[in-house]
């Protein structure tokens, strides 16, 4: 098992050479190039099948990871250290996270050349979408903030291009500016925080940075009257909120379903919002010295909740799936706050499963019936057999019924954040994150069963109503509705087969030790599951005096300077863990309170939305409705406040100072002390320069000219005569 | 026998006609043939000089660069004397006076 870059680099660079390709000759290419870009991330993803393999199946030890780098730039003088390296680090967590990413990639890549067949923007967008996967798939191969913070950026742009690929509509156009400006926030907190970290340290290196941690070199360092760790921490996590859409830099997630679907499965699944979470785990052993986990959890657990809530009142489909991104997301983040660091990362590999099918059939239905509002839809259990099938199993993972991944890695952030607010003695406010995590488990059930009872079950509305007319409605693909009968659903690799693909992988034995024949049967054995054991957060120690490894050298196993820690030797947490009793009775807890919550979710909108003996809330509580359909109101704070009152009045305040104080100080006063300079300048030039200087070099020229002319008669004979009689007097004088 | 008076004689009366010719005739291409005259007796001065006093070549030597040096003078000297006559169509020396003024 070697790797030499040549066998780690094809990941990244296939996309990008995909992408290059279509931008300049995509038009030329048979069907725009969508096979090329496909074809691409199939690379990609072979090329990481092989590393997972040999990483997850080949047993390496826990901590055993590839570091080759080589020094960009270095701008080190005397002691100081400043310098950027640029490099790959690859450990157990890259090597699910690669395949994770290439897999759902490559699976939305096949199926966008179904959905966007015959589109005006087919083209564009397979320009887009192989450049968006590659950013991803570099921003986890990457070894450093620096770089990590560029692909960062491509994917913002990425999300922009994609949001707003339909830019002939208004509300394409907005959605993809508000997603740029929100993230954007965000990222300059992010910059904030490489800085910091290259100011102290003089590296972004993960690896120096876990070193620095292990020696202390943040110990008494301080910024702004808060310990540099927090600051770091803080400003990293910041930059994490924008991109992983956290309250309140939430607003842009939701909107950016204006795009196409797949597009949408892609930001919302395999990358962009998941690049967030990837930072604070790289960055955990920060987050835990900045002693910021406690707000990490909190944020986590108002969006979980929040967003859960609002997802239950909304109509559009693709909106029900942007809200429960959030509320995912915030379980990813309450699990890094809460310190369950393998199940918030196991969470966004399951998550990424049945979210990027979720979509995808979203997707299937749209251009199946071309409707996406759910009050419209109904009973199209019939004509989409396929789609009904993957999107089923998808709700029941992600609604957290058991035997599926979102029970798996769900119930565990929720069993760690059960003993983190009631058990591990912390401040006792600190309960609001379990309480809001699970009364949002209960929602996920519920809403994700209204839409799919909404969506697949009751009358089909579509099929008798209006044919032709009455709903011209524009779904997101710009489609009218011609009131043509829906077609049934045949299987097609294309349409259908990735979503069935990833239905597959929905199931809870991928991630559960099952699969690794630990823990066959045993539901709530969390200890022995092969995330557990292949996952885990850094432990700082290791990476002191890390040899650095050149950049052509080739990797062997033997090299791993780590014993070799296999999957029987190791069992659970290491180390002696006194509250191991209380955790493991809070994990059973959490399960059972999980697993009867989901269900009660379930019945909730059986009996509601099936059997309708239960009023839907819009009826029960309008006023509540009014304000989750609002959202909040957080868009129209940020409008009517933040932007209206708040950014008005501070450009009225910079305009005052620069008209007011600026233009008539500064400008004014620099005017009368130039019109003074102007005068005696004025007065040197006239008098000195111009009368002295120059009229008298004429005058002089003048008066020598007047005796000169004499001489100068321009007859030849004449000189001849002068030169004669020189010469005579020159001998006479000689000779006498 | 001739001795180097006779030679100096001959080179005095050669000087004084060309001196005469250059200051007195109007006409370019007579004043040119003056100064041929002057540079001939200067010449003649040279080899009179070599082989009576100091009884070397250098004197020689000198005189074959002043019949060098007075070819090149009389072409470029008859070069601006055509270009003066094709401009004023005359060779007046007088004529020539236009940096005057």
């Amino acid at each position: 098992m070697e790797y030499t870059v040549g066998s780690i680099a094809p990941i990244f660079l296939s996309p990008v050479i995909a992408f290059v390709i279509n931008a300049f000759f995509g038009r030329k290419l048979p069907r725009q190039g969508d096979w090329l870009a496909t074809l691409s991330i199939f690379i990609s993803f072979i090329f990481s099948a092989r590393i997972f393999g040999d990483f997850v199946f080949g047993q390496f030890a826990t901590d055993f990871f590839i570091h080759k780098t080589f020094t960009w730039f270095d701008l080190s003088h005397g002691s100081q250290i400043w310098k950027v390296d640029m490099g790959i680090y690859l450990d157990n967590m890259s090597a699910i996270m690669l395949l994770m990413v290439s897999g759902v990639a490559f699976l939305i890549h096949l199926f966008s050349t179904w959905y966007m067949d015959h589109d005006e923007k087919h083209g564009r967008f397979f320009v887009f979408l192989p450049l968006f996967t590659s950013a991803m798939l570099g921003l986890v191969l990457s070894d450093n903030l620096f770089s990590l913070f560029i692909f960062w950026e491509i994917m913002g742009f990425c999300s922009y291009s994609l949001i707003g690929i339909y830019n002939k509509k208004e509300k394409a156009g907005d959605a993809s500016l508000k997603a740029f400006m929100t993230t954007r926030v965000g990222d300059v907190f992010l910059l904030l925080g490489i800085v910091a970290l290259w100011m102290l340290l003089g590296s972004v290196n993960y690896v120096d940075i876990y070193a620095a941690i292990a020696e202390g070199k943040f110990d008494g360092q301080s910024v702004l009257g808060i310990s540099f760790a927090t600051f770091a921490a803080l400003c990293i996590f910041l930059g994490a909120m924008g991109k992983s859409a956290q309250f309140p830099l939430h607003v842009w997630l939701p909107d950016a379903m204006m795009g196409p679907t797949p597009g949408s499965a892609l930001i919302h699944a395999a990358t962009m919002v998941t690049a967030g979470v990837w930072v604070s785990l790289r960055m955990y052993p920060l987050m835990v010295l900045g002693d910021i986990t406690w707000f990490i959890a909190v944020i986590g657990a108002i969006t979980a909740f929040g967003a859960a809530t609002i997802a239950t009142v909304q109509t559009d489909i693709k909106a029900v799936l942007a809200y429960s991104t959030l509320s995912q997301l915030g379980y990813m983040i309450i699990g890094v706050g809460v310190g369950s660091y393998n199940a918030a990362f196991m969470h966004v590999i399951t998550h990424a499963c049945f979210k990027a099918c979720l979509f995808l059939s979203a997707g299937s239905i749209i251009h199946s019936v071309h409707e996406q509002e759910m009050p419209k839809l109904g009973g199209l259990r019939k004509y989409l057999p396929y789609t009904h099938f993957a999107m089923m199993a998808c709700t029941l993972a992600i609604a957290g019924i058991p035997f599926f991944s979102g029970f798996v890695s769900k119930d565990r952030i929720l069993g760690d954040a059960l003993y983190y607010g009631f058990m591990s003695g912390q401040n006792p406010l600190l309960a609001i994150v379990p309480i809001l995590g699970f009364a949002g488990a209960g929602l996920t059930a519920f809403y994700m069963f209204r839409m799919m009872f909404l969506t697949f079950y009751g009358e089909n509305k579509q099929h008798h109503d209006n044919h032709g007319h009455g709903h011209g409605h524009h779904d997101a693909k710009g489609h009218k509705s011609h009131g043509h009968d829906i077609h049934h659903e045949h299987l097609d690799v294309r349409q259908n087969v990735p979503l069935l693909i990833l239905a597959v992988f929905t199931l809870g034995f991928w991630f559960s030790g099952t699969l690794t024949g630990q823990s066959f049967g045993n539901l709530f054995g969390a200890k022995t599951e092969w995330f557990k054991i292949l996952v885990e957060a850094p432990q700082v120690e290791k990476f002191v005096n890390h040899k650095r490894e050149d950049f052509s050298k080739m990797d062997t196993r033997e090299q791993s300077h780590l014993e070799h820690a296999h999957y029987h030797h190791q069992t659970g947490y290491a180390g002696p863990n006194p509250d191991e009793h209380k955790l493991h009775s809070a994990h059973t807890i959490g399960a059972i309170a999980s697993i009867f919550i989901a269900f009660a979710g379930v019945l909730l909108a059986f009996l509601m939305y099936i059997k309708k003996s239960v009023n839907p809330w819009a009826t029960r509580f309008p006023g509540l409705t009014k304000v989750l359909q609002n959202k909040y109101g957080f868009d129209d704070f940020y409008i009517d406040v933040l932007i209206k009152k708040g950014l008005l009045g501070l450009n009225r305040g910079l305009a005052w100072i620069d008209m007011g104080i600026y233009d008539r100080y500064v400008v004014d006063g620099a005017a009368a002390v130039n019109r003074v300079m102007y005068k005696v300048a004025k007065w040197f030039d006239n008098v000195v320069i111009d009368a002295i200087g120059v009229d008298g070099t004429g005058v002089a020229v003048n008066l020598f000219n007047l005796v000169l002319r004499i001489v100068q008669s321009g007859k030849i004979q004449f000189y001849f005569i002068m030169l004669v009689m020189v010469l005579a007097s020159y001998i006479w004088t000689l000779n006498f | 026998m001739m001795s180097l008076g006779s030679y100096l004689i001959i080179s005095l009366i050669l000087f004084v006609i060309g001196l005469v010719v250059m200051l007195s005739r109007k006409n370019i291409v007579a004043i040119l043939l003056g100064i041929e005259l002057i540079l001939n007796a200067a010449a003649l001065n040279f080899v009179a000089y070599s082989r009576y006093v100091t009884n070397n070549l250098d004197g020689h030597i000198f005189s074959l660069f002043i019949i060098v040096v007075a070819a090149a003078e009389a072409a470029v000297g008859l070069a601006i004397v055509i270009r003066f006559f094709q401009i004023k169509e005359t060779i007046h020396i007088d004529e020539a006076t236009q940096l005057r003024n």
